[in-house]
């Protein structure tokens, strides 16, 4: 049975898994990219991500791409079963109303 | 954990645009940045095969080529920075190998057909440029079929019918055509 998932379930922190959840399990997505695509500050994508590296459903790869310190950030094979799990049992909610 | 089914709704509503935003972004940047450089070169390159005559047009086409692909490359590279794929590589060789491919199966058809003139030359090289495009589309984003067609139609119409502004109608409809849809499809993402 689907459970749901406190950690996953406040809104910017399931946007961010429902975005590298739809990678390929391999790509990472750079910092900017989720800042921009979900319209989020630095500040506040910052602490949702640690919140889920915390967790371990995302890993963060700190590099220097031309110098320059950059942060990818890809699901983790635990973060992207939990989150199937919560979109399942949200699913559930849904049809059993 | 309580949800109500109106929380759900919204939260799989929030995940659902997520996913959507996340695929076009991917699909839609590597769209643009073809569409506008492959623009370019039509553009400019037609122009000058309407207006200008002789051996220097060779080495114009040839030259807007390299840049053209130049900047494709450099565009679709920044791009590709913010998302990294260790698969990419291999995908990447194989469009390589496919255009490299291509390329010489149009030669070879050229080479058989012996066009009579430089428009015939130009309406299969273009042919072969959209039937690569295509394929590329129909592989990796099925939402970018829809300019290739038409495109692909125009040039036809600008062939059989405008032979004598065949050149700038490709320039104007088909280089300017690419470059406002691929300005389109980037200011809506």
């Amino acid at each position: 049975m689907a459970e749901l998932n406190e950690i996953i379930h406040q809104t910017v922190r399931l946007r961010i898994m429902a975005v590298l959840v739809t990678l390929e399990p391999t790509d990472e997505a750079d910092f900017t990219y989720l800042r921009d695509l979900l319209k989020v500050t630095d500040g506040n994508l910052g602490a949702h991500l640690r919140k889920l590296e915390e967790a371990g459903y995302i890993a963060v790869n700190k590099t220097f791409v031309e110098r320059k310190p950059r942060s990818f950030i890809s699901a983790t094979p635990a973060g992207r079963r939990v989150f199937q799990d919560h979109v399942a049992a949200l699913q559930s909610i849904l049809q059993n109303k | 954990m309580n949800v109500s089914p109106s929380e759900a709704e919204e939260a799989l509503a929030a995940i659902q645009t997520a996913i959507q935003k996340t695929r076009h972004s991917i699909t839609h940047s590597g769209a643009y940045v073809t569409l506008i450089a492959t623009g370019i070169v039509w553009l400019v390159g037609f122009t000058c095969t309407q207006f200008l005559q002789g051996e220097i047009l060779v080495y114009i086409w040839v030259g807007l080529s390299i840049l053209g692909s130049a900047l494709g490359v450099f565009l679709g590279t920044r791009i590709g920075k913010r998302i990294r794929s260790p698969s990419t590589a291999p995908i990447a060789r194989r469009i390589g190998a496919f255009w490299l491919l291509l390329a010489l199966y149009a030669i070879a058809v050229i080479g058989i057909a012996h066009p009579t003139d430089g428009q015939q030359v130009t309406m299969l090289v273009i042919l072969f440029i959209m039937l690569g495009q295509l394929a590329m589309s129909l592989l990796f984003s099925l939402s970018a079929v829809w300019w290739v067609l038409p495109v692909t139609a125009l040039a036809l119409i600008g062939y059989l019918l405008l032979p004598d502004i065949f050149y700038l109608w490709m320039a104007v409809l088909g280089g300017g055509g690419m470059i406002a849809l691929g300005l389109y499809i980037r200011s809506r993402w």
